[in-house]
Order: C-alpha cells, then sequence, then structure tokens
C-alpha cells in the first residue's frame, strides 16, 4: 500500500494541514472507522429516530458498513479503495469501480471511466452530524485520486457518479463536472460526468 | 507473458480499443476485470442479465 501527500483545509483558519491519501483500505483504517466513526453516526441514528426525522432526509451513508465493503472489494480486480488520514484519525473512505459504467455524455459516450460508488467523510467533517467541520477538502482529494486513478488506467481522466442532492453543487460548482440529471435507473440521484478537458481544469493548480 | 491471438481476435481487439480510446493492454485489463466481477457473481449465487432497454426482455449471461 502507498501513501501520498495531500493537505487538507483546517475550518475557520483555512490553514493548509499536512495529509495522507492511501492508495488501499488497510485494517487499521477499518479498526479507526469502527472506533471512531460507528459510534458518532450511531448516535446520530438515535438523535434523528427520537426527532422523528424520516428517514429518507437521513444522510445516505450512515448504515455504510465499510468493513464489508472493503472485505468483498478486496479481491475484485475492478474496485478500487482509498483512504486519506491527517494528524492520525481517519478523515475520508473511498471505493472506485473501473467497469461500472461508460461514459454518457456524447461527446464520450461509450467509453470508460473510473465510477465513484461510495465516498463518505468522517462525521467530525460533517456540520449535519457534529454542528461543526474540522476539515475541508476531503471530497476534491478523492474526486483527484479518482481522476489519477483514470488517468492511470488508460480512461484519460473521466470519472462519473451518482450524487445525493445536497452534495450537487459541490460537483457541478466546485468540481466542473457535467450534469447529466436525475438516472431513472439509480433511484433518480443525479448523474455527474467529468470529461479528460474538465479533468485537466479541475486538476490545474489554481 | 506473451499473447498469441489469432487475426480476428486481434482486430476484435484493435477494433475495441479504437472505439474505447484506450491502448490494447488496458482493454484485455479490463476484459480481466469485467469476466472476474461476473464469475464472481455468479459463485455468490446472482444471475446476471442483459436487459433490452425498449421491451424489456431480459437473456441471462451464461458462464461456464
Amino acid at each position: 500500500m502507498e501513501k501520498s501527500d495531500i493537505y487538507l483545509q483546517r475550518s475557520g483558519t483555512r490553514e493548509d494541514v499536512d495529509a495522507e491519501l492511501w492508495d488501499d483500505i488497510s485494517d487499521l483504517h477499518l479498526d479507526l472507522w469502527r472506533s471512531t466513526w460507528v459510534p458518532m453516526l450511531d448516535h446520530t441514528v438515535r438523535r434523528l429516530q427520537s426527532a422523528a426525522v424520516p428517514r429518507e432526509n437521513w444522510p445516505q451513508d450512515l448504515h455504510w458498513d465499510w468493513g464489508k465493503k472493503t472485505d468483498w472489494s478486496r479481491s475484485l480486480l475492478t474496485l478500487q479503495r482509498f483512504a486519506i488520514t491527517c494528524g492520525g484519525a481517519l478523515q475520508g473512505l473511498t471505493l472506485v469501480n473501473l467497469t461500472k459504467l461508460t461514459a454518457r455524455l456524447p461527446s464520450q459516450r461509450g467509453k470508460d471511466l473510473a465510477y465513484i460508488e461510495f465516498v463518505s467523510t468522517a462525521p467530525w467533517n460533517r456540520p449535519e452530524i457534529a454542528g461543526v467541520q474540522q476539515f475541508h477538502g476531503i471530497g476534491i482529494n478523492m474526486v483527484r485520486a479518482a481522476i489519477e486513478l483514470s488517468r492511470n488506467e488508460g480512461f484519460h481522466g473521466r470519472i462519473g457518479l451518482h450524487s445525493l442532492i445536497q452534495a450537487a453543487s459541490f460537483y457541478s460548482g466546485t468540481c466542473g463536472m457535467s450534469a447529466l440529471g436525475p438516472d431513472r435507473h439509480y433511484d433518480d440521484l443525479d448523474y455527474f460526468e467529468m470529461t479528460p478537458t474538465q479533468a485537466d481544469a479541475f486538476c490545474r493548480p489554481a | 507473458m506473451t499473447l498469441n491471438l489469432t487475426d480476428a481476435e486481434m482486430a476484435a481487439l484493435e477494433d475495441l480499443a479504437a472505439k474505447k480510446d484506450l491502448n490494447k493492454t488496458v482493454v484485455i485489463r479490463q476484459a480481466l476485470r469485467l469476466y472476474q466481477m461476473v464469475d464472481q457473481r455468479l459463485r455468490e449465487g446472482k444471475k446476471v442479465f442483459i436487459e433490452d432497454e425498449m421491451t424489456k426482455a431480459k437473456s441471462e449471461l451464461m458462464l461456464l
């Protein structure tokens, strides 16, 4: 397993903080997920239940079992995992599929892309769960990791994903991806794609 | 390893590489990923179908 040096931004001060992007999810990462994420997520579930918040309004990933996702995906060549750590804490997890979809944009139709299956950010980086946010930049670094994987696999930076409505502006605005609208084959979630040109623009230093 | 292909197989490989904007090595790697994924699904007791978008008719993809 290899790691790359990346930066996150501390909330409030916006200072850059050294972090690590790992090209797999290790047993240590899973231990951190179980010991630090799961208790906060379980607490959130109890809070939502007692407040009678409709289940369709809950954060979708509250029940994602990263242990099962990691175990199942480890033997499959098509699935690539990433983890982000900072200060010894687990900040984000992602699973990318290299054969799930081909591109739908007319200019790219039928060409291979890296599809982001699952992205989770640590509960303390999510105001809707923790009330505050420690770090920014997990999503951007995960998108960049998927682009880099796409390039390394010969897909020229093409990526795709389905997004919850609350994250749509991040993918279209911050990431500059093309919105292709709700996907009736995928719970009507909005589908987004990034072309090689958009990937170059996204990765270009500011 | 050396991969020996017939003319027809090589033509199919080159056609896919051109259509998909991939080099031939990547096409082979994608084929292996897909084959492994389908095999895994079948081992788990799942079925893999091809569905006609218009008629919704399904045909089962068989792997022996």
